[in-house]
């Protein structure tokens, strides 16, 4: 493990915005899980939807942060939400989110690589409803 | 929920058979660029099996899926915590599975603690982690006088 040349990206902050749980967004995402999507409350995998949905930037916009592309194959590693409360249906949050983490790591098989974790806040009317952090595994080719 | 949660206690598995259908949506939700989730001719061109790869978000959702179902309801999930160890494909069976690792009671009631883990039937573990549910949500009933 050792640090990589975006340590200085730790600490940036996503440009944030926000996130409505629309009842149709509801019902479309219950339904690609083959789950109820007549049942009121919105299924949990949207607290990581609206984060990402709301944190102002793209996939594409991220990736670049770090001198990556959709064509170098980043995958998720990690993954973890804290609900505080449940999310409700018609809702909009605000959005925040920063870098908290880059490190690099050598894999025998895999080369190297840097695993960045981000975490991403939802707000409704200055109440904090969850916090999901999760990390992007960028391969990095040919890097020692 | 019939039986009390403890220690030990087996989340009834649930299991789905992954549908590239499903995929299309969820890429089209998430604004989500990459042809891996939709396009077999690409993974074909790139040499790779030609079924789409599920998205992670849907193979978390099938582990809340089961986690809500058991506990009587999606709102009584309160945290979850997954690491992603391997693909799932377009035409996959897969069952998510949990079993309670620890029970506890605050003053959101009581709390069970699960590994849980979603697996590839025929193939492997594609992830594996932890989440903390609402069981419960009346801890003081039993001491109510």
């Amino acid at each position: 493990m050792s640090e990589t040349d975006y340590g200085d990206r730790v600490g940036r902050e996503f440009p944030g915005g926000s996130y409505s749980l629309d009842v149709w967004r509801c019902w479309l995402v219950a339904d690609t899980l083959l789950d109820d999507p007549w049942e009121t409350t919105p299924h949990p995998v949207l607290a990581w939807m609206a984060g990402v949905g709301g944190m102002g930037m793209t996939w594409d916009d991220l990736f670049a942060w770090f001198d990556a592309s959709a064509d170098d194959g980043p995958m998720f590693g990690e993954h973890r939400t804290t609900l505080h409360r449940p999310l409700e249906a018609g809702a909009t949050y605000a959005v925040s989110g920063r870098v908290v983490s880059v490190v690099r790591k050598v894999g025998r098989r895999a080369g190297a690589f840097d695993i960045v974790g981000y975490e991403l806040d939802l707000h409704q009317e200055g109440t904090h409803v969850a916090n999901c952090y999760n990390s992007i595994v960028f391969p990095r080719r040919g890097a020692a | 929920m019939s039986a009390p949660v403890a220690v030990g206690t087996v989340v009834p598995p649930h299991e789905l058979d992954v549908d590239p259908e499903k995929m299309k949506v969820m890429a089209a939700l998430l604004g989500d660029p990459n042809r891996i989730h939709f396009d077999s001719r690409l993974l074909e061109e790139l040499g790779l099996d030609p079924r789409p790869v599920n998205q992670g978000p849907l193979n978390m959702g099938y582990l809340q899926t089961m986690l809500a179902r058991w506990a009587g309801g999606r709102d009584r999930i309160l945290s979850f915590q997954v690491r992603f160890l391997g693909n799932v494909l377009a035409g996959d069976r897969v069952r998510a599975e949990g079993t309670v690792t620890e029970v506890r009671a605050d003053e959101r009631g009581t709390i069970a603690t699960c590994d849980v883990s979603l697996t590839v039937l025929g193939g492997a573990v594609a992830l594996a982690g932890t989440a903390e549910v609402l069981v419960d949500p009346e801890p003081t009933q039993e001491n109510d006088a």
